[in-house]
C-alpha cells in the first residue's frame, strides 16, 4: 500500500477541504483570501507532482509516469491561471464567493486523478470529481438566466455521457472480465481475438469520452455553455479540462486498447476531421467573442487528435505539445476577454474591440499575438504545435488527416484575423473605448505572451518532456 | 444448557430455520418493547386528545390533500442534503463486515472518508443550509 | 427456464434504451431527463453486478457502489442546478431551454 505515491492529490484535496472549512467565517467575504491559497495549493501540488516518484500505487488503481507528470503540471497550471483570471471579474460581478476557487480546486484533484488512473473505475471517478463541480462553477452567476441555462445544458448531456462511458466500461469488464489497464493489455495482446462485448463496450467509452473533450460529433454542448457561462469559468473550461480530458482519452486508447487500434482509429480520425472542419466553418459568422472561442476550441481539439490518430511516438508528442501551447494561447486570449469591459459593464461582442488599437494599443498588440498564434503564423507558439502533430501525421501515411487540417487551419485564419482587422481598423464605437484592464491580467496576458513569442527561441526543454511523456505511455 | 437446546432444535427442524431463530428472538424483543412503551402510556401518561393531535403527522401539511399542489422549495434543499450523506453510508456496511480482515489502514480509511463527509457537514451547517429560515 | 447471464444483460441494454428514448424523445420536464439519466445509471449497476457475480470477481460489486454514491451527487446537483434554472425562469419545460443558440 505505497499511498504516499498519490501524494500530490492527497495534498491538494485536504487544501480544499481545509480552505472550505476556512472560508466559511460567516460575515466576512473571504473570497480574496480562499482564491489565493488555492492557487498557492495547486502551485504546491506542481512542486510534488516534479518531486514525485514514478510506478503504480493504491492495488493498481493510480499510475504516475511521465506522461501523468506533463499532464499534471499542465493542468494545475491552467487552473492557478484561471483563477487569477476569475479574481477581478468576480468581484465586479458580485461572484466573489469563495467557493469559487474550491470548486476549482475540487475539479483539478479530478484532472489529476483521471490523469493518473491505472484502473477504469479510477478513471470513473476522476471524470466525476472533474464533471461535478464543473456543473456547478457553469451556473455559478446564480441570478442570471443564461449562467443557469449553461449548466443545466452541461449537466444534461455531461450525465449522459458519463451514463454512456460507464455502460460501455461495464460490457469492457464482463467481458475482458478487468477493469485494471495492465490487466485489460495483457488480455488484448493475446491473439485469441477480442469478444464482440468488448468492441462495443469501446464504442460507448469512446463515445463518452469524446463528449469530455468536445470534439464532433458530441460537441454540441460546447457553444452553449461557453456562452452562457460566466467569462472566467469559459476561461478555466477551455483550459484545464480540455488538457485533462485529452490526455484521459490518449492514456485510454494507447493503454489498455492499445492493441484494439484498429478498431479505434477510424473514429478517432472522423472525429479530428469532423473538429478541424466544424471549428473552421462553424466559427466564421459568429458576433459573439465567447461563441467563437467556443467554436476555435472545437478545432483546436481536432488537431490534438490528430496526434492520437497516428498512433505514433511523434504523433504522441505532437498531442502534448499541442495542449501545452493550446492552453497557454487560450488563457492569454481569454485574459483579455475578461478583460472587456465598456463604462464599468462587461461586453462580449466582437464590435466591442472595434478601435482598440487606437485606445489601448498594448492590449491590441497582445490579442493580435495570440490570434496569429491561433491561426498558425509562424514564428509564434500556434504554428509549432500545428507543425509537429502535422509532420506526424505526414510520416504515418495520414495525408488526408494533413491535407485538411492545412485547409482548415486557413480558413481558420480568416476569423482570427478578422478580429485583429476590427481592432485596429474598425472606428471605435461612440460610447467610447474598453476601460483599462487589472494587474492581474495584464500579467497573464504578458507572461503568457511573452510564452507564445519566444517559444520559437528554445523550444528544446519543452519538446524533450513531452517527448518522455508519449514514450512512458506508448512504452 | 444452552448448547444442549440448540442441538436438540437442530435435529428437530431445518438447519436453515435454525439460523432464522435469532430474528425469531428479535422480533419477541421488539413486541415486548413496544408494547411495554404503549402500555405504560396508556397506564401512566394522563389522556387529553383533541382533533389536532389525534390527525396524522404529515411534516405540517394537511394529511388529506390534492396531491398536485406546490410545496416550499425548503423541502427539495433538505431533500438534496440528505440524498448526499445518506447514500454516502452505503460504505459503511461492506467496511463493517470485513473490518476484521482489512486491518488498521482499512479503518483508518474510513476515518478518513467519514471525516471528508464532516468537513462537508461543517461547511452546510456553518453556510445555514440546515436552518429552515 | 433458468434465469441466466443473458437474461440480466437483456434487461439492462433495455433499461438503457428506455433512459437514452427519455432523454431524447422528452419535451415536458427537465425532472425527466434527470430519471433517465438515473435509469441508464441502473442499467450500469444491474450490469456490473451480473457480471461481478458471473465471472465471481467482486471488483464490479465494488464498482456499482461507486456508481451509486456517485449518481446520488450528481442528481442533487442536477435538482439544485434545476431549482436555479427555476428561479430565473419560472418554468422547467424543455423547450423553454433554448435562449442560447447562435
Amino acid at each position: 500500500m505505497n499511498w504516499t505515491l498519490a501524494l500530490p492529490e492527497i495534498a491538494l484535496a485536504c487544501a480544499g477541504l481545509v480552505i472550505l472549512l476556512v472560508g466559511v467565517i460567516p460575515g466576512r467575504n473571504t473570497f480574496f483570501g480562499c482564491t489565493m491559497a488555492v492557487i498557492g495549493a495547486l502551485l504546491l501540488a506542481a512542486v510534488l507532482v516534479l518531486g514525485q516518484p514514478e510506478g503504480t500505487a493504491l492495488g493498481g488503481l493510480y499510475v504516475a509516469d511521465a506522461f501523468s507528470g506533463f499532464m499534471k503540471i499542465l493542468a494545475l497550471l491552467g487552473a492557478a491561471l484561471g483563477l487569477v483570471l476569475a479574481l477581478d471579474f468576480n468581484r465586479r460581478e458580485s461572484l466573489d464567493r469563495f467557493e469559487f476557487p474550491v470548486l476549482a480546486l475540487f475539479a483539478t484533484t479530478g484532472m489529476m486523478v483521471m490523469v493518473s488512473a491505472n484502473d477504469l473505475m479510477a478513471v470513473y471517478m476522476g471524470l466525476e470529481l472533474l464533471s461535478l463541480p464543473l456543473y456547478v462553477i457553469a451556473a455559478f452567476d446564480r441570478d442570471n438566466g443564461r449562467s443557469a441555462e449553461a449548466g443545466l445544458k452541461y449537466f444534461v448531456l455531461g450525465a449522459l455521457a458519463s451514463g454512456l462511458l460507464l455502460y460501455g466500461v461495464s460490457l469492457v469488464y464482463g467481458f475482458a472480465g478487468t477493469t485494471n489497464f495492465d490487466r485489460l493489455a495483457d488480455v488484448f495482446s493475446g491473439n485469441g481475438g477480442v469478444p464482440a462485448g468488448v468492441v462495443v463496450g469501446l464504442v460507448f467509452v469512446v463515445a463518452g469520452l469524446i463528449f469530455k473533450v468536445s470534439a464532433v460529433p458530441f460537441h454540441m454542448w460546447t457553444p452553449d455553455v461557453y456562452e452562457g457561462a460566466p467569462t472566467p469559468v469559459t476561461a478555466f473550461f477551455a483550459a484545464a479540462p480540455k488538457v485533462a480530458a485529452v490526455a484521459l482519452l490518449a492514456r485510454v486508447l494507447l493503454g489498455p486498447f492499445g492493441d484494439l487500434a484498429a478498431q479505434w482509429q477510424q473514429v478517432i480520425i472522423l472525429a479530428s476531421l469532423g473538429s478541424m472542419l466544424l471549428g473552421a466553418f462553424a466559427a466564421v459568422g459568429q458576433r459573439n467573442i465567447k461563441r467563437l472561442m467556443a467554436y476555435s476550441s472545437i478545432g483546436h481539439v481536432g488537431y490534438a487528435l490528430m496526434g492520437l490518430a497516428v498512433v505514433s511516438d511523434e504523433g504522441l508528442r505532437g498531442l502534448a505539445i499541442y495542449m501545452l501551447i493550446y492552453m497557454l494561447m487560450n488563457i492569454g486570449t481569454f485574459a483579455i476577454l475578461v478583460g472587456m469591459r465598456r463604462r464599468g459593464r462587461a461586453v462580449e461582442r466582437i464590435e466591442d474591440l472595434a478601435g482598440l488599437g487606437g485606445t489601448d494599443l498594448g492590449r491590441a498588440l497582445w490579442m493580435t499575438v495570440f490570434m496569429f498564434s491561433m491561426a498558425g503564423i509562424p514564428p509564434l507558439a500556434g504554428f509549432f504545435g500545428k507543425l509537429y502533430v502535422f509532420l506526424a501525421a505526414v510520416q504515418g501515411g495520414f495525408w488526408t488527416l494533413a491535407v485538411v487540417g492545412v485547409l482548415t487551419s486557413v480558413v481558420s485564419a480568416y476569423y482570427y484575423l478578422r478580429i485583429v482587422k476590427v481592432m485596429f481598423f474598425d472606428e471605435a464605437p461612440a460610447e467610447g473605448g474598453l476601460d483599462a484592464t487589472t494587474p492581474g491580467l495584464a500579467a497573464v496576458t504578458a507572461t503568457t505572451g511573452i510564452f507564445n513569442l519566444v517559444f520559437c527561441l528554445y523550444p528544446a526543454p519543452l519538446l524533450l518532456a513531452a517527448g518522455l511523456a508519449a514514450a512512458a505511455l506508448l512504452g | 444448557m444452552g448448547q444442549r437446546l440448540n442441538r436438540d432444535w437442530m435435529t428437530m427442524t431445518e438447519p436453515m430455520l435454525a439460523e432464522y431463530f435469532p430474528i425469531l428472538v428479535f422480533l419477541g424483543i421488539a413486541g415486548a418493547i413496544a408494547l411495554a412503551m404503549v402500555g405504560g402510556s396508556l397506564l401512566l401518561a394522563r389522556q387529553k386528545p383533541y382533533p389536532e393531535k389525534l390527525s396524522a403527522y404529515e411534516c405540517g401539511f394537511e394529511p388529506f390533500d390534492d396531491t398536485r399542489r406546490r410545496f416550499d422549495v425548503r423541502f427539495y434543499l433538505v431533500a438534496i442534503l440528505f440524498i448526499i450523506f445518506d447514500l454516502e453510508v452505503a460504505f459503511l456496511f461492506p467496511w463493517a463486515v470485513a473490518l476484521g480482515q482489512i486491518g488498521w489502514f482499512g479503518f483508518l480509511s474510513m476515518m478518513g472518508f467519514l471525516t471528508v463527509l464532516t468537513f462537508g457537514f461543517v461547511y452546510e451547517w456553518r453556510k445555514g443550509a440546515l436552518d429552515w429560515e | 427456464m433458468a434465469v441466466g447471464l443473458s437474461h440480466y444483460l437483456a434487461v439492462s441494454a433495455i433499461l438503457l434504451v428506455l433512459g437514452l428514448v427519455g432523454i431524447f424523445l422528452n419535451r415536458k420536464n427537465v425532472i425527466v431527463i434527470l430519471m433517465s439519466v438515473e435509469l441508464i445509471l441502473l442499467a450500469v449497476n444491474l450490469n456490473l453486478v451480473a457480471f461481478s457475480a458471473h465471472l465471481n470477481d467482486l471488483a464490479g460489486q465494488v464498482f456499482a457502489m461507486f456508481v451509486l454514491t456517485v449518481a446520488a451527487a450528481e442528481a442533487s446537483i442536477g435538482l439544485a442546478i434545476i431549482v436555479i434554472y427555476f428561479r430565473n425562469r419560472g418554468s422547467i419545460e424543455v423547450e423553454d431551454i433554448s435562449t442560447l443558440r447562435g
